[in-house]
């Protein structure tokens, strides 16, 4: 009788839309606006890579041991480097980096054993030319740069 | 000048013309509450982007669309192609030729209103059997036969339903019906001793499955038919079957409004005491409460051009509260608020039912016209002439 009743009277109909009502506010959005707002990402979210400099007199820290690129099961890193004859140690002298083969694995920078190479939070990587994918030491250095928006 | 006004052709044909040139900007507008309500049942934000929270995005659409390429498919019936979304367009905007938006904002007050209204909208049918046809697509067809069928059988208890209401009014002159719940001090849905919100009801689930909005959207089923009968339309032809999609929400909703909801009355007509607080301080304190909204959001906009056009409609409302203020003012648009505010509420109506209902299957969705919907109003139908008979 009582199913009859609640068929009747559509009571599942009216719970049903009470449940949408009570939920409208639009302070209970979880739109992101992207560019205003951007996403938090996880701690150890691995993004667009860079190449440390010491932060007192902005020299590399890399020592052009080249395990990073050996550790990349994608070779995607190339490093060069020059003897220098004074203080017998390798001196960078180029670092490639191919964003657009990466997978963000994160071997390299596990390799790295002096913390020059990181995987940063950013996440913007998106160029106009393939070649943009690639990136040279003072990208690599200087980090992307992605447009500002104003709104 | 006053013998221009005194001809009987010119005032109506001021509003015809009015209103088919409003009319396009309106339906885009409920195409933006309708995104803004259903993102807000749905935890999301809607259009943001195009003018401040949205705004303009209605003029935006307007433009893609008629700036999109129109593409007509190769083994398209090409006349008939041309024709459906005009006979679509066409019949949806005739509607409003009957329609009584306020006392003094109507076309024409014919003594067969609603028999027009039913008929003109039966028609209405035809563009979309001739869009799904013409466009030589399986999924055109199928979607144009779902809402032929559709339209077709949930026309029957809509028809029921409005007899029954017209049988309450005693006319069939919308006008009319208007003055007769005037005259009577009650809306049409609690006439009859409580028993026409049976009709009411009714014509209310008949009215969402003859619009073809969800949850009886079938002819449009995203998930199996793509888009329905409109699937090949694009740019301009897609825009004014859209237009006659929106244009019918509108006229069914001030159908029900009329007959059932006191058309243009504002409620409770015959108590004079609420004359001043509904008719003056309520619209005065709805649009200044809605410009100090406009101003409160300005807080969150950093671009002057936004910023521009929210102190703009902040500006318009302030205007349109103090234009209430006046009463000779007053007299002439209170009527046509009331009559937006109802419709509005019911297109807000068919919006919540969009955002919560599941779509029907296609013979649940027969199972319920034919068997259910049907028979109750005939038996709504019978029992009211009885008590019309027996008990006024």
């Amino acid at each position: 009788m009582s199913q009859l009743l609640r068929t009747v009277f559509l009571v599942d109909l009216l719970q049903g839309l009470w449940a949408t009502f009570k939920n409208q506010k639009p302070s209970l959005a979880v739109t992101e606006q992207y560019p205003q707002e951007r996403p938090a990402v996880a701690e150890r979210f691995r993004g667009a890579p860079r190449l440390n400099t010491h932060p007192d007199t902005s020299e590399t820290l890399c020592i052009s041991c080249n395990l990073c690129a050996l550790a990349c099961p994608e070779q995607l890193i190339v490093v060069t480097s020059q003897r220098n004859p004074e203080t017998k140690r390798k001196d960078l002298t180029t670092f490639t980096y191919d964003t657009s083969r990466c997978m963000f694995c994160g071997l390299c920078e596990d390799a790295c054993p002096v913390d020059a190479l990181e995987l940063t939070q950013d996440f913007e990587l998106a160029t106009f030319t393939r070649e943009g994918q690639i990136w040279d030491r003072q990208m690599l250095e200087e980090g992307p740069l992605p447009t500002e928006y104003k709104f | 000048m006053e013998e221009i006004l005194n001809n009987p052709y010119v005032v109506p044909l001021i509003f015809t013309l009015l209103i088919i040139a409003l009319f396009p900007l309106m339906a885009g507008y409920i195409v933006l509450i309708e995104r803004k309500v259903l993102a807000d049942l749905q935890v999301r934000l809607g259009p943001m982007r195009v003018g401040p929270y949205g705004l303009l995005q209605p003029l935006a659409d307007a433009f893609k669309l008629m700036l999109k390429e129109d593409i007509i498919p190769a083994g398209a019936d090409k006349a008939l192609f041309w024709l459906a979304p005009v006979v679509s367009t066409f019949t949806a905007l005739s509607a409003f030729a009957v329609l009584p938006l306020s006392d003094v904002f109507y076309i024409a007050d014919v003594n067969i209103g609603v028999l027009f209204i039913l008929a003109v909208s039966s028609i209405g049918v035809l563009g979309a059997i001739l869009g799904g046809w013409a466009s030589n697509s399986k999924y055109s067809l199928m979607g144009s036969l779902r809402s032929a069928a559709q339209m077709v059988s949930y026309e029957v208890p809509l028809g029921f339903a409005l007899v029954t209401a017209l049988m309450v009014a005693g006319t069939l002159s919308m006008q009319g019906i208007v003055y007769a719940q005037l005259e009577r001090g009650m809306w049409g849905a609690f006439e009859n001793f409580g028993l026409m919100i049976v009709p009411t009801v009714v014509f209310l689930i008949a009215s969402v499955a003859e619009t073809a909005r969800a949850p009886f959207d079938l002819p449009e089923a995203e998930s199996e038919l793509v888009a329905g009968f409109h699937t090949e339309y694009s740019g301009f032809r897609f825009a004014l079957f859209f237009l006659a999609e929106y244009a019918s929400i509108f006229v069914i909703s001030g159908i029900a409004v009329t007959v059932f909801f006191g058309g243009w009355l504002r409620p409770f007509p015959n108590v004079e005491w609420l004359a001043m607080p509904l008719n003056v301080a309520f619209p005065l304190l709805l649009f200044i409460g809605i410009g100090a909204g406009c101003v409160y959001l300005l807080r969150g906009l950093i671009l002057p051009e936004q910023r521009a056009v929210l102190a703009g409609v902040a500006g318009l409302c302030f205007l349109l509260g103090a234009a209430f203020a006046v009463p000779m003012v007053n007299e002439k648009i209170i009527g046509l608020l009331w009559f937006v505010l109802k419709v509005g509420v019911l297109v807000y109506l068919f919006i919540w039912y969009r955002g919560t209902f599941p779509r029907l299957r296609y013979d649940q969705l027969m199972d319920f016209g034919w068997k259910w919907l049907i028979p109750i109003s005939i038996g709504a139908l019978i029992v009211n002439a009885v008590a019309l008979l027996v008990l006024r």
